[in-house]
């Protein structure tokens, strides 16, 4: 039992610490509602000009347009991929195999910068620089392991004895898959492709060297922006995205519960 | 066992085939985007740039025979090191309290949570560009610490822009390390040290703090490992004046396109990767 | 008295009190019994006395000294948790040392306590291990001695043994008693396990849904339960209604039932245990005399459990549940049999009809 002082200053120091994380992600809905020119606090007036002229914004407009592509194909493939590995991982059992699990899931050591320069040097010798292969390609080094986790904990989680009970009643290995297996990881499938969608679509890092000038990506088009502009714009674009994200979150949660499948 | 539970393990013994089918793909794509480009990148750090930008024919040790006897990577280095060392601390004693009140919160712990972890999933440019909004000259923090008639401390395009910034970019890995580790803190070890007459602070530090070192270990070395490499946050918030190890590969890497040092100093950054890893198991047998 | 509750009561919320209104007191070296099936609130009641749990009201006194309001780690009590709460990261003498370490007392004495502690519960050789590479057995004992080391004003046991294979609780339970009264400990020992309660409690508190149902020794519970509850919850026994009569028998079913409790009117209900009636081939038997109770039946159902003989008869007074030992000398009854049986008046237990509640 704490004396009330204590419990008091404890409670404010957690409210402090909360505001400090969201602090960020929270301010820039104040400033994309600016009029001024220019980012300063506290804005003169409020108004949505910077909303309209982001619509008129040709190149960021083109730039959220194939950040969502290549997003999109990203978790296609990622899915593709990742699934029967995932199956293989953790329905099969052979010698090598956390050897082989610690090799796809490496990637999400090493630093993107790193991981970004050695694909570069590698590309840029076939001319997969600044194309849609080359990035989607690349973007698969970060969003596979994330992919492969997830799935690999579904399945996991997943007690195999029910695809045997399924087996006992006469379904075909095809079938079993198809009718036990599938549904009950679909949960873990949502939870995959909204992260790997995520993951692409938010890397900057791995863009910046693959993407080139040429390809247009939000995330870097919006850290090019910054380097030379002081407009708000980009705090209407970042407001936009963090509600977008919030939306996703909020799916996954309704799906599978994003607060339990973390605590665990 | 019956007997289609019996066909069943065969099966799956027996479908090597089908498992190599299943791998194939993957084996694909982590040779093509992680195995190759990687040791590439390591063989390019034994070659050389020429006056011209191209690279010289065959592997020699002048890269790095150059960056070892040049005091600025050596300055570099060491800066990268503290300031992720500092880095990490910080996003230490700020995560250490907010996680500990998420795992023990009876209501709205998934909400919780969920606050303290979605961080993750917003792009680091939207959130570094939400520090640039709140640390900047005439902008959130320094207009209401005017309010109150104080004078601002300069926190922007410097060291300490940096570490406010890159703090809160880490600290929801922090929160879920710690998270992680607290699953070991059983409230009934608390109660049977209060029986034993530990007040709440010796209770704190006789069994919450040991119980939750491997979490904190833990997420100290994920932090530092991701302060260290990181790059889009130095940049934004340190306003080129803050050289780390990360901005440098990609100025030489995009800039003056020498890739021979880029790739050196990947290598560099990998070592500092393998002594913190080294650290981390050397401090959890202690621990343990 | 060494230990006093008075009126102790524990609300959450606006839900039904755990506790309530809870008076009991022992004396120094006494070793009592909180019994009850689970959820009766004997644990809440262990947790108020540790200080855990902060009462809603009432009082706790111990050596006459109000602690009610005192926190866990002013109270100077030994506390043994159910799940023993050793603490994984210090060794099993860092375990035993922790209490003594708040309470500052010398280095040397501290190892020499230790020491002597870990000699009590027979654990010499493992000091420098950790709790995991014990057995649930040797676990249990450190945890005892880490409770006892301090020299607590009480020892509080929160079902010590349920978490230990049968054989090993019957030891554990004996070796607890012989610390207990060696050192002449005031304890309280919550269970859910008659058996166990009575084999080495002192005296027994039988609670139920947060109340008190009886405080007494084993055999006054066993023998006079004050309720049906605790009557039934102390071992099998048999259940019928009836009715009282002018004479001071009672009628159940189409037969008469005597008690040695002076009469009443209106219903009554009886309870016989099953090993008190006697079980006699029909036609042996005399007519009944004041003391004893005779009725006729006819064998049911038997049940054969290696040590005892359980029989469902069917007689004028409903359907008994009899037990008997078996014996290799006298073969058992069939079902159809046609049997006597024969019980004590004083084994007849009466109870109010409003309180079987």
């Amino acid at each position: 039992m704490l004396p009330k002082i204590a419990r008091g200053v404890h409670a404010l120091s957690i409210i402090l610490i909360l505001m400090f994380l969201l602090a960020p992600v929270i301010l820039v809905f104040p400033i994309s509602f600016s009029a001024d020119a220019y980012v300063a606090w506290p804005p003169s007036a409020w108004s949505a000009r910077w909303y309209v002229a982001l619509l008129h914004n040709e190149e960021m407009v083109t730039a959220f347009r194939n950040s969502l592509l290549i997003a999109a194909c990203v978790t296609v493939i990622t899915l593709v991929v990742a699934m029967p590995a995932a199956v293989a991982l953790t329905r099969w059992s052979f010698r090598g195999q956390d050897a082989l699990i610690s090799l796809f899931t490496a990637p999400l050591l090493l630093p993107s910068i790193v991981l970004g320069l050695a694909i570069l040097v590698i590309f840029a010798g076939y001319g997969l620089v600044s194309s849609w292969p080359g990035v989607v390609i690349a973007h698969l080094v970060i969003t596979l392991p994330y992919a492969l986790r997830v799935l690999m904990t579904g399945l996991g989680t997943m007690p195999s004895f029910v695809e045997d009970a399924a087996g006992t009643l006469g379904a075909a290995p095809w079938q079993v898959f198809r009718q036990i297996t599938l549904p009950l990881m679909t949960p873990a499938l949502v939870a995959s492709a909204a992260l790997a969608f995520i993951v692409s679509f938010d890397e900057v890092v791995i863009s910046l060297f693959i993407a080139g000038t040429q390809l247009k990506l939000l995330p870097v088009s919006l850290y090019h922006y910054v380097e030379s502009w002081t407009d708000p714009l980009v705090a209407a674009v970042s407001a936009l995205l963090v509600l977008g994200t919030l939306g996703i979150v909020l799916i996954v949660e309704r799906a599978i519960g994003l607060g339990k499948a973390v605590s665990k | 066992m019956t007997v289609s539970a019996l066909e069943a393990n065969d099966a799956k013994s027996g479908g090597g085939s089908l498992l190599s089918t299943l791998l194939l793909p993957i084996v694909l794509v982590n040779i093509l985007v992680f195995v190759a480009p990687v040791a590439n990148l390591a063989a390019m750090s034994f070659r050389s740039a020429a006056a011209t930008g191209a690279m010289n024919e065959g592997f020699d040790l002048s890269t790095w025979s150059s960056l070892i006897s040049d005091a600025y990577y050596w300055s570099m280095l060491w800066r990268t090191v503290w300031i992720g060392a500092l880095i990490t601390l910080v996003t230490l004693v700020l995560s250490y309290p907010l996680a500990l009140f998420v795992s023990r919160a009876t209501r709205a712990k998934a909400l919780l949570i969920v606050l303290c972890i979605s961080p993750l999933l917003i792009s680091a440019v939207v959130r570094t560009y939400g520090w640039m909004v709140i640390l900047g000259d005439q902008r959130f923090l320094p207009a209401v610490l005017r309010s109150f008639n104080l004078t601002p401390p300069r926190l922007i395009n410097n060291q300490l822009g940096v570490i406010i910034g890159m703090t809160e970019i880490l600290m929801p890995y922090m929160i879920l390390s710690l998270l992680s580790g607290f699953g070991k803190l059983d409230a009934t070890l608390e109660q049977a040290a209060e029986t034993l007459g530990a007040g709440p602070f010796t209770v704190f530090r006789r069994i919450v703090l040991p119980l939750s070192m491997p979490g904190i270990l833990l997420g100290c070395l994920l932090c530092f490992v991701l302060a260290v490499s990181s790059f889009i946050t130095p940049k934004m918030l340190g306003g080129g004046r803050v050289a780390l190890l990360a901005t440098e590969i990609y100025d030489q890497a995009i800039v003056t396109l020498n890739w021979p040092v880029a790739a050196c100093l990947s290598v560099l950054i990998l070592i500092v990767f393998g002594t913190a890893l080294l650290f981390y198991g050397q401090l959890s047998k202690i621990v343990e | 008295m060494y230990l006093e509750v008075e009126s102790l009561e524990k609300r959450y919320g606006h839900l039904a009190p755990s506790v309530a209104d809870l008076s009991f007191s022992l004396g120094q070296g006494e070793l009592l019994g909180l019994l009850g099936p689970s959820g009766c609130g004997k644990t809440t009641t262990l947790r108020m006395i540790s200080g855990l749990v902060q009462a809603t009201s009432g009082k706790i006194k111990v050596g006459g000294q109000d602690v009610t309001r005192l926190p866990t780690y002013r109270r100077n009590m030994g506390v043994m948790f159910q799940s023993y709460a050793l603490f994984p990261h210090m060794t099993i003498a860092e375990n035993v040392a922790f209490g003594l370490q708040m309470r500052k007392i010398r280095k040397q004495d501290i190892a020499k306590r230790v020491a002597s502690a870990l000699a009590m519960v027979r654990l010499e050789g493992v000091a420098d291990r950790k709790p995991r590479e014990l057995s649930g057995g040797q676990q249990q004992r450190v945890a005892l001695a880490r409770a006892l080391v301090v020299e607590p004003d009480i020892l509080l046991l929160d079902e010590p043994l349920s978490n230990l294979d049968a054989k090993l609780r019957d030891n554990m339970r004996n070796e607890i008693r012989e610390i207990q009264q060696r050192l002449r400990m005031t304890t309280v020992f919550v269970t859910h396990d008659q058996t166990e309660a009575m084999a080495i409690c002192d005296r027994i508190v039988v609670m139920n849904r947060g109340k008190l149902e009886q405080i007494g020794t084993p055999l006054d519970i066993y023998e006079r339960p004050a309720t049906p509850m605790v009557a039934e919850f102390v071992g099998r026994i048999n259940r019928l209604d009836g009715q009282w009569r002018n004479d001071g028998a009672i009628a159940v079913g189409d037969s008469l039932v005597r008690a040695n409790a002076s009469g009443g009117a209106g219903r009554v209900l009886i309870m016989i245990r099953p090993h008190r009636i006697d079980l006699e081939a029909a036609g042996e038997a005399s007519v009944g005399s004041p003391e004893a109770n005779v009725v006729v039946g006819t064998i049911r159902h038997i049940n054969y459990v290696g040590d005892t003989l359980q029989y469902a008869v069917a007689t004028a007074a409903g359907l008994l549940q009899v037990e008997k030992a078996t014996s290799s000398a006298t073969d058992p009854f069939q079902p159809g049999d046609s049997v006597t049986l024969r019980w004590k008046t004083r084994d007849t237990l009466t109870f109010s009809s409003e309180a079987t509640g």
